[in-house]
């Protein structure tokens, strides 16, 4: 066999390979590992920041990136070390991820790649540099907070830059804006001429064709709206730009044209001159939604002062298309909510409507009268009046901005958004100067200075307490989440909450990323906070001061809605997220699916997980190859356990002052060995007695084998150890099967693992099966993350402390003896459940003692949270 | 609070972070000015003696270890808190010997700024 494996190991790999010394490999091996985490901490780190706690600026996320850029260079550069330069392919994949990150950092969009036109249900978040604000917004509002728009598309900057590229109109548009900037033309003129040359311009073929297709997709007529970049945010442009109602799909390249021409109006000119926005941003997106044919329609302004008092909504309702109200035409409903809960509504003023706007059938739209039976019915249900209020609340929630919503009604009844703005309210705006600190200080202060800001921000409402499943039942809009845990199944209710306070969990955890996506926000960690928050309870949390209050503090809460920047919108957090996508999620999970390779790698974190991934497969590999430890000193462990083990020391794995080639437990100083050893040695683990071999099971061994020797019971293969102070490769070959662990455990948490692997065994896959399942059963108990593939078994554990690494290898000492020959008694899969409660029963004490101070209960979502998975 | 507001100005080129530490002051009490030009703090520093001054140290133009120098000159009572993304040592040295409170290195906490604001405060009023 090993002359066989030599030969093919010659085969693949390069001479080189035989030069580079185990001890060597293991060093790189061991940098490598410091890479790893070094890159894990800089990514969580990134993450953190989104959170709203830090302040940073755009050379913190250029340093951050160019880091994690260096870091994984190394790593491959290691990796590659390893082994003979098997995967330089990773280099090409480092320049796939980071070139557009670099581009990203430098605010130079790579427009060539992005597409002219974008489906909102395709269009990325965070993405305003294409598809304008508007639309940025349309596309949260779908995808974060599922509020139903209609369907529609983008036609995104890339496609007005080469609008302008083909006309030849760049050059042109900018001296005539110069022009105009520095006195040498009258702004109608240079506003007209601009708009003629864009509005005689001609849409090139390839554009026009794209959006013909996106148009005839899709419905019969559209709305064809603005979306500037900067559009809707904290600059608003209301009605600077132009939107053109009830387009047929043949008329949208017309319209198109019309909507592009208005980002040159006299007004958009100056407004943006006002604003310090004039020059290279001017771009636009315009955003094409399909007309809804509405049987009713408005707007809701989540602010409205009732008596100078801004503690209302305002939703104001006609019958027909939106324009009626949206323009101040005629006479319309007019409804008055409170914003506190249940929100109530105050009043309700009907209006005689005698006129509505109907779409034509060929496009366009007519006035037209209302029956004179309907003019005084209410223009929309209370039921539709509960649902505006709960998405405008949402909205204002989410944009941390009062929000004016524009909505339709359509003949079956559902509602839509059609687009949402921030609404300014003067008032409160002046009201708010008044001394924020003053106000506070007049509400009692329920809980201060405890916890870590996960996301950060100003939330209030009614405290809802969420310790089960059963809790989250009623759990109303805009109410306050008290939970002890940070469990993943508050994701469900976590969007909807004004707030969010954690007894448990950690800025990097589950809780928190949900938090950061839907802005809500959220402390955690803050202990006993159940204890001082009970339902019903009103309460404000303001991240800022790292203060709950009793009650609602109305001063900042508006302090918040004016005068607070929104960071969620900032150039400097919307570059972060963008460079977090490309750099935080895990697509490579299974590294036996076909997609774990170096062009399966989509994000940097891929990268991480598939170099740490071989690396650790590599090191594994290498006691195969017992050629390279020729004229090394073995040692044999003396033992009663007929385990013939050898041991390989590269470095403080014995006692230096013994002799001969036999040693004893006591002499090994390897941390991971003797804590294995110590489960391997216990009086019950290593059970003699002849094994009960059904007939079926007989067979089977027999019929198997391999080069394996004596067999049966005894001892087979190659049980090799390779050890140093801190650190234990272990390849076992017991009875049929390999199994293999890999461990470090030193002071740093961070630094230690465990790789279990175990494979085969003597009776037919079902058994082994059911060994394997067993074998999942029980590593998951005890916190590995399990992966099985029939009857391989893979556990991981990383970044536990050494008395909790120590604890699970006593464990994995115990199973080592206990599943030497199990898969021969394993006859259904009730006994792999008999066997699970067996080995708990039988090794109970020892689990007891050696893991007493594993957290249990509640606490398991803290470990389930923050136990990394390798 | 005891006494007047206490003002600060802060000085950072990156707006970002002028807009963020503004209202976190002033929630905790402070009257609170933000420049992202270092010549109109410059100016400013002439007409106002500011009781605490946050200040980047490297940034186009004068920067802010300039700044601190005339601060220090017109009002030595003046507190200066430094902020930087170049976190050297020598630079952290090189700021305390010109009679700097403190020093926080780039990307840092709102609650870590408010701490030491709080601390130039005690000072200020003598606790």
């Amino acid at each position: 066999m090993w002359s066989g494996i030599n030969k093919l190991w010659n085969r693949i790999f390069s001479r080189k390979r035989d030069v580079i010394a185990f001890p060597q490999i293991f060093e790189q091996f061991q940098t490598l590992l410091e890479y790893h985490q070094k890159a894990m901490e800089l990514i969580t780190d990134l993450g953190e920041k989104s959170g709203g706690e830090y302040i940073f600026d755009r050379k913190y996320l250029f340093d951050s990136v160019h880091e994690l850029q260096d870091l994984l260079l190394r790593m491959i550069k290691a990796l590659n070390l390893i082994s003979s330069n098997r995967y330089y392919d990773l280099y090409p994949t480092l320049d796939r991820i980071f070139l557009p990150l670099e581009a990203e950092l430098r605010g130079r969009l790579s427009l060539a790649q992005e597409p002219y036109v974008i489906k909102l249900a395709d269009a990325r978040l965070d993405n305003q540099e294409l598809i304008g604000g508007k639309a940025g917004a349309l596309v949260q509002i779908i995808h974060r907070l599922r509020i139903p728009a209609p369907d529609g598309f983008v036609i995104t900057n890339r496609a007005y830059h080469r609008f302008l590229e083909y006309n030849d109109l760049a050059d042109r548009i900018h001296s005539w804006i110069e022009a105009w900037a520095t006195g040498k033309e009258e702004l109608r003129k240079a506003a007209g001429q601009i708009r003629y040359g864009l509005l005689a311009g001609i849409v090139p073929q390839d554009l026009a064709r794209e959006i013909k297709q996106h148009a005839q997709r899709g419905a019969a007529f559209w709305a064809v709206r603005s979306s500037a970049y900067g559009e809707d945010g904290d600059l608003s442009f209301a009605g600077l730009h132009e939107s053109v109602l009830n387009v047929p799909s043949e008329q949208i390249i017309e319209a198109y044209k019309k909507v592009v021409a208005s980002l040159y109006s006299p007004e958009a000119l100056v407004y943006r001159r006002k604003t310090g926005m004039i020059g290279e941003e001017g771009a636009m997106s315009v955003l094409c939604n399909e007309m809804v044919a509405s049987k009713a329609s408005g707007v809701v302004q989540s602010v409205h002062l009732r008596n100078g008092v801004p503690d209302s909504l305002a939703v104001y309702a006609a019958f027909g298309l939106g324009r009626t109200v949206v323009e101040g035409r005629g006479l319309i409903d007019r409804f008055i909510i409170e914003r506190k809960p249940p929100n109530q509504i105050s009043s309700k003023d009907i209006a005689r409507k005698e006129s509505l706007i109907i779409p034509l059938p060929g496009g366009g739209e007519r006035e037209t009268r209302v029956a004179e039976e309907n003019q005084l019915q209410p223009a929309i249900s209370n039921e539709t009046i509960r649902m505006l209020v709960k998405w405008a609340l949402a909205l204002e929630r989410y944009f941390k901005r009062p929000q004016e919503i524009e909505w339709a009604v359509d003949d079956a009844g559902r509602c839509w958004l059609l687009q949402s703005r921030r609404l300014i309210v003067p008032e409160i705006a002046d009201e708010s100067r008044e001394d924020i600190c003053e106000s506070c200080s007049t509400y009692p202060v329920l809980i201060e200075g405890h916890g870590s800001v996960a996301h950060a921000g100003v939330g209030s409402g009614i405290v809802h307490v969420v310790n089960s499943n059963d809790d989250m039942d009623n759990f109303q809009d805009g109410a306050v989440l008290v939970t002890r845990f940070t469990a993943p199944w508050l994701a469900q209710v976590a969007p909807m909450a004004s707030a969010i306070i954690a007894e448990r969990g950690s800025v990097a955890g589950h809780l928190a990323t949900i938090a950061r996506e839907f802005r809500v926000p959220t402390l955690v960690g803050v202990e006993d906070a159940t204890k001082v928050l009970h339902n019903g309870m009103e309460v404000t949390l303001d991240t800022h001061s790292g203060i709950v209050y009793a009650g609602r503090v109305r001063e900042l809460i508006r302090y918040e809605l004016v005068q607070s920047m929104v960071f969620e919108e900032s150039p400097e957090f919307r570059l972060l997220r963008r460079i977090l996508k490309r750099v935080a999620p895990l697509h490579l999970i299974d590294p036996q699916s076909p997609d774990f390779t170096a062009g399966g790698c989509v994000s940097a974190h891929d990268m991480i997980r598939f170099i740490h991934e071989k690396a650790v497969m590599e090191l594994i590999d290498l006691p195969t190859f017992l050629k390279r430890f020729k004229g090394a000193k073995v040692w044999t462990l003396a033992s009663s356990i007929p385990i013939d083990l050898k041991i390989l020391d590269i470095g403080g794995g014995i006692d230096p002052d013994v002799t001969g080639s036999k040693i004893a437990i006591e002499q090994i100083q390897c941390l991971p060995l003797k804590a294995l050893w110590a489960g391997v040695s216990l009086p019950d683990t290593w059970d003699t007695e002849p094994i009960d071999v059904d007939f079926k099971g007989l067979m089977s061994s027999i019929g198997k084998n391999w080069d394996a020797g004596p067999g049966g019971l005894g001892t087979t293969g190659v049980n090799l150890v390779v050890i140093n102070r801190i650190y234990m490769n272990l390849h076992l070959h017991l009875g049929y099967h390999f199994n293999l662990i890999d461990a470090r455990m030193d002071d740093e948490p961070q630094h230690n693992h465990i790789y279990f692997r175990f494979v085969g065994g003597v009776t037919d896959v079902t058994r082994r099966s059911r060994r394997a399942q067993l074998l999942a059963r029980i590593l998951s108990h005890y916190h590995f993350n399990v992966a099985v593939k029939g009857d391989l078994v893979i556990g991981r554990l990383l970044h536990l402390p050494k008395e909790e690494i120590h604890r699970r290898l006593g464990l994995l000492g115990i199973l080592i003896g206990f599943t030497r020959q199990l898969d021969i008694q394993l006859r259904t899969d009730r006994d792999t459940s008999q066997f699970v409660e067996m080995f708990f029963d039988r090794h109970a004490k020892f689990i007891e003692e050696s893991l007493a101070k594993r957290p249990g209960g509640e606490n398991e979502w803290r470990q389930a949270e923050n136990y990394g998975v390798g | 609070m005891n006494g007047a507001k206490l003002r600060i100005m802060v000085l950072d080129d990156e707006p970002i972070v002028c807009k963020r530490l503004k209202p976190a002051l002033e929630k905790q009490g402070y009257e609170v000015d933000t420049f992202t030009q270092s010549s109109d703090a410059m100016e400013q520093i002439k007409q106002i003696d500011y009781d605490i001054i946050v200040t980047d140290l490297k940034m186009k133009g004068a920067d802010g270890m300039e700044l601190l120098t005339e601060a220090k000159r017109r009002s030595p009572r003046t507190e200066v808190i430094v902020i930087t993304g170049f976190a050297t040592l020598e630079t952290a040295r090189q700021s305390f010997r010109k009679g700097v409170f403190d020093f926080i290195a780039k990307p840092f906490k709102l609650s870590e700024i408010q701490e030491v604001v709080k601390r130039a405060e005690a000072k200020i009023r003598g606790e």
